[in-house]
C-alpha cells in the first residue's frame, strides 16, 4: 500500500528555557490509503509531536550530520503527503495543506467560545475558501455542516455556544469541524483522552463511523487502549522512536 | 474588554473634536468681531487724508463688486471721563448712516430696547428690558447727535466702546451690563485731539465737549475699550480735515480788507477765495457685495482707486503709496488673528497628542487581547488561516472598533458642541462650576464651530488610530508558534 501521508527518520527537540529536550529521535511512520493507524506510548514519548508534523503544523529538525557538520533541513527526517514532502511546500501551500488535506482534532476540543456549534464548525471552510469563495458556496457549505453535525447527534443543538455543551458534544463539534473540508487524511490527538468511558467510546464510534463512510485514513494519538483495539495497526512510540 | 478599545477612540475623538470646533468657534467669534466695525478692505491715508473721498466713493459705489462704501476719520485722542479718568482712545468720525451700511454699526449699538432677555438673565435684570429712555438713546446713537441735557438744543455726540467707561460698566453673570453709577448716555466726556500738518507737525490742541449718545459693544475687546465714534464733520473739524478756503495774503477768513460805499460807509469785505481745499478723510472703508471675497474686492477697489488718482491728477495722494488692505489684513488686527490662530494650532497639537493615548489604550488591549486568545489563534493556524489571514483578522477588529469608537466619537462630540450652552448653565447650576463666566470673559456664550471638514479629519485619524494601535499585536498574533499557541496555558 503506497503511503498517503509518511514521517521519515524525523527528529524534533524543544528548547525549554535553557534546556533543549529532545523529544523525536529519529521516528518514522507511515499510513496508507484509508488506514487507520494508532500510535501509543507514554506521556512524553513524541505522539503529539509526531502528529504536529504529520499535520504540517510543526516541521523536523533539520539532522546534522556530525560528520559533514551540515544541517540542511532535507537532509535526515523528512515528513510528506502523497509523496510530496511538506518542507518543499511554502507558507500557503502549508496552510492550504491544514484546510485542504488535513483534519485535525484535539484532546481538549479547542472550539472558539464566541461561536456557535454551526459557526465553529463553518470556521474551517471559511479558512479553506476565504470569504469571497465562502459567500458564493455558502448555502452549499451550511448545508455539509448542518448534515455533519446531524450526524453527530448535534441537529438541535446548532445555536448553543460550546459553555453550554458537554465535553462529548464538544468534542462531536470538533470532528465536524475537522471534516469540514472533507479531507482525505484525520489526525486526532487524544480524542477521547478527556471525557469518561461512555462518552469516550461513543466518540470512537463515531469517528469509526465516519472512516468507514468517507474512507478517511486515521492517524489516532492516544494513550488509551481502546484506541488500538479500533485501528488497523498499532506504532508504538518510546523515547522518540518507533518501537 | 473590546468595548473598552472603542470607548477610548470614542472619548479621543470626541475631546479633540470638542476644542476644536470651541476654539474655531472662538476664532470665528474674534475675526466677526474684528471685521464687525472695519467693513471688507480700506483704503487709508492717514494724517493727511483722501481729498474728495465723495468722487471716490461715488466710483466705487457704481461698482457691480461693491455693496457700500463710506468715508473715516481716524486719529487717536485723549478722552476725559465722567469722575476725571482720562483715557487713550482711538478716535473714529462716521457719516452713521453710510458706516452702518458697510458696517452694520447700528446693530453693535448696545442701549436699545430689549423684548426678550439674554439667554443667561434668567432674573430678567437687564436694565435694557424696562428702561424707558432706550429707544431715545437708540436713536441718539444712530445719528450720533443728542439734545443737550440744560438747553435741550440737538449737538453732537459720541458713542463709546462698551468697555471704555469700564469701571462704571460691569458685566455681569447673566450676560448682561450694569452701570455702577450713571447710564453713560446721561454723560458728558471731553475729546482731545492733536491736528498736524500736511508734513506732520502737531499744529495745536483741540478739544471739544461731547454728549454720551449710546455705546456700542463689536465683541472684541480691544475694540470696545478703546474706540469712539464722533460725527465725521466734527472730527474733520477738529482735525482741520474739513473744507476750507484758501483767501488772499493780507486778508482773513472773516474779511478781505475795507470797503466803501459811495455814502462813505465803511464796512468789511468778504475775502477773496483763492483756492478751496477739499474735505478728506483718512480712511475710505468698502463692504463687499454678496458672492464677492474680500480679496477680490481689494483687486477692484485698487484698480478703481487707480483710476481716481488718475482723474484727479494731484489731488489725491500716488495710488502706490495708499495702502487698500482686507480686514484680515488691518495693522494691528492682522496680528491679533495669527495670534489666536496660533493659539488655536498648538492647542491642537496638545490635545492630538494626548490622543495618541488612545492608539496605546488600544494597542495595550488588543496586545491583552491576544494574549487571551493565543489558544484560538493557534486552532485558526491549525486548520489552515495564514499568518496574514490572522494578523488582517485583527486589523479589521481594529478598523472596526475604530469606526464604531469614531461615530460615536462624532456623535457624542456633536450632542456637547450643540449644547455646551445649556450643558455649561447646567453645571453651573448644579455643581456650581462656571468655566465660562461672562463677568471675565469677552462673551456670554461659549463660541463653536463644527465643520465638517474638520469633523472629517478627527473622525478618520479615529479610525486610523485604532488600526496602528491594533496593528503590532496583530503582528504577533501572526508570528505565534501554532504548537505552543495550542499548548499556552
Amino acid at each position: 500500500m503506497s503511503a498517503v501521508i509518511e514521517a521519515r527518520n524525523v527528529f524534533k527537540t524543544y528548547r525549554l528555557g535553557r534546556v533543549d529536550v529532545p523529544v523525536l529521535r529519529g521516528a518514522s511512520l507511515s499510513v496508507g490509503k484509508g488506514e487507520c493507524v494508532a500510535v501509543l506510548g507514554a506521556s512524553g514519548s513524541g505522539k503529539s509531536t509526531m502528529l504536529h508534523l504529520l499535520g504540517g503544523l510543526d516541521r523536523p529538525d533539520a539532522r546534522r550530520d556530525r560528520g559533514t557538520g551540515t544541517g540542511d533541513q532535507n537532509e535526515g527526517g523528512e515528513v510528506s503527503f502523497e509523496g510530496r514532502s511538506l518542507a518543499g511546500m511554502s507558507a500557503g501551500e502549508l496552510d492550504h495543506f491544514r484546510s485542504a488535506q488535513v483534519g485535525f482534532v484535539f484532546q481538549f476540543y479547542h472550539l472558539l467560545p464566541e461561536l456557535d456549534v454551526m459557526q465553529n464548525t463553518l470556521i474551517a471552510a471559511m479558512v479553506r475558501w476565504g470569504r469571497l469563495g465562502y459567500t458564493r458556496r455558502a448555502a452549499e457549505l451550511r448545508g455539509r455542516a448542518r448534515a455533519l453535525l446531524e450526524r453527530f447527534g448535534l441537529g438541535h443543538r446548532l445555536r448553543h455556544r460550546p459553555v453550554e455543551l458537554s465535553g462529548g458534544e464538544r468534542q462531536r463539534v470538533a470532528i465536524a469541524r475537522a471534516l469540514m473540508n472533507s479531507p482525505p487524511v484525520l489526525l486526532a490527538d487524544e480524542p477521547t483522552g478527556n471525557l469518561d468511558q461512555k462518552t469516550g467510546s461513543s466518540i470512537l464510534d463515531a469517528i469509526m463511523d465516519v472512516r468507514r463512510a468517507e474512507g478517511l485514513t486515521m492517524v489516532l494519538v492516544s494513550h488509551d487502549e481502546r484506541v488500538a483495539h479500533r485501528a488497523d495497526r498499532v506504532v508504538n512510540l518510546v523515547d522518540g522512536k518507533v518501537a | 474588554m473590546p468595548l473598552l478599545a472603542a470607548l477610548a477612540v470614542a472619548l479621543c475623538t470626541a475631546m479633540v473634536l470638542v476644542v476644536w470646533s470651541v476654539m474655531g468657534g472662538f476664532l470665528t467669534l474674534l475675526l466677526n468681531s474684528g471685521k464687525s466695525m472695519i467693513g471688507d478692505v480700506s483704503i487709508t491715508w492717514p494724517v493727511r487724508g483722501i481729498p474728495h473721498y465723495e468722487r471716490l466713493i461715488e466710483r466705487l459705489e457704481k461698482d457691480p463688486a461693491v455693496a457700500a462704501a463710506t468715508p473715516l476719520v481716524e486719529t487717536i485722542g485723549l478722552l476725559g471721563l465722567p469722575g476725571g479718568d482720562t483715557k487713550t482712545v482711538q478716535v473714529l468720525g462716521v457719516e452713521p448712516a453710510g458706516y452702518d451700511r458697510v458696517t452694520g454699526y447700528f446693530a453693535r449699538l448696545w442701549w436699545r430696547p430689549l423684548e426678550e432677555p439674554l439667554p443667561r438673565d434668567d432674573k430678567r435684570e437687564d436694565p435694557r428690558l424696562t428702561e424707558p429712555a432706550m429707544a431715545k438713546w437708540l436713536e441718539a446713537g444712530k445719528v450720533l447727535r443728542r439734545a443737550d441735557l440744560v438747553t435741550g438744543a440737538e449737538r453732537p455726540a459720541v458713542v463709546l466702546g462698551i468697555e471704555v467707561a469700564r469701571p462704571n460698566n460691569q458685566r455681569t453673570e447673566g450676560g448682561f451690563i450694569q452701570p455702577r453709577w450713571n447710564y453713560m448716555p446721561e454723560e458728558e466726556v471731553t475729546l482731545s485731539v492733536l491736528p498736524l500738518s500736511q508734513r506732520g507737525v502737531a499744529i495745536d490742541t483741540r478739544a471739544l465737549r461731547f454728549a454720551v449718545a449710546n455705546e456700542f459693544r463689536s465683541g472684541l475687546y480691544d475694540v470696545d475699550a478703546n474706540w469712539v465714534i464722533v460725527p465725521l464733520d466734527s472730527l474733520q473739524h477738529m482735525l482741520r480735515l474739513d473744507r476750507a478756503e484758501r483767501v488772499r495774503e493780507g486778508e482773513s477768513a472773516r474779511h478781505g480788507g475795507v470797503t466803501r460805499d459811495p455814502t462813505g460807509r465803511e464796512s468789511f469785505a468778504a475775502p477773496s477765495v483763492t483756492e478751496i481745499e477739499p474735505a478728506r478723510a483718512t480712511t475710505v472703508l468698502v463692504k463687499a457685495a454678496d458672492g464677492v471675497t474680500a480679496n477680490g474686492l481689494r483687486e477692484r477697489v485698487a484698480a478703481i482707486y487707480r483710476e481716481f488718482a488718475e482723474a484727479e491728477g494731484r489731488g489725491a495722494p500716488p495710488p502706490g503709496a495708499v495702502p487698500i488692505f482686507t480686514w484680515e489684513k488691518k495693522p494691528g488686527l492682522e496680528s491679533f488673528i495669527a495670534a489666536v490662530q496660533k493659539e488655536t494650532a498648538l492647542v491642537l497639537v496638545l490635545f492630538a497628542f494626548i490622543s495618541l493615548t488612545a492608539v496605546f489604550l488600544v494597542f495595550a488591549i488588543f496586545w491583552s487581547m491576544i494574549s487571551e486568545k493565543t489558544k484560538d489563534i493557534g486552532v485558526l493556524r491549525a486548520i489552515g488561516a495564514s499568518r496574514t489571514g490572522v494578523a488582517w483578522l485583527f486589523v479589521r477588529y481594529g478598523l472596526a472598533l475604530g469606526i464604531v469608537g469614531s461615530a460615536l466619537g462624532g456623535v457624542l462630540a456633536w450632542l456637547v458642541v450643540s449644547n455646551i450652552n445649556p450643558i455649561h448653565e447646567w453645571l453651573g447650576r448644579a455643581l456650581g462650576i462656571v468655566v465660562w463666566d461672562p463677568s471675565i470673559y469677552y462673551f456670554d456664550q461659549i463660541p463653536t464651530d463644527m465643520e465638517l471638514g474638520k469633523a472629517a479629519i478627527v473622525l478618520a485619524t479615529g479610525v486610523l488610530s485604532a488600526a496602528v494601535g491594533a496593528l503590532i499585536p496583530a503582528a504577533r498574533a501572526a508570528s505565534m508558534d501554532p504548537v505552543r499557541a495550542i499548548r499556552f496555558e
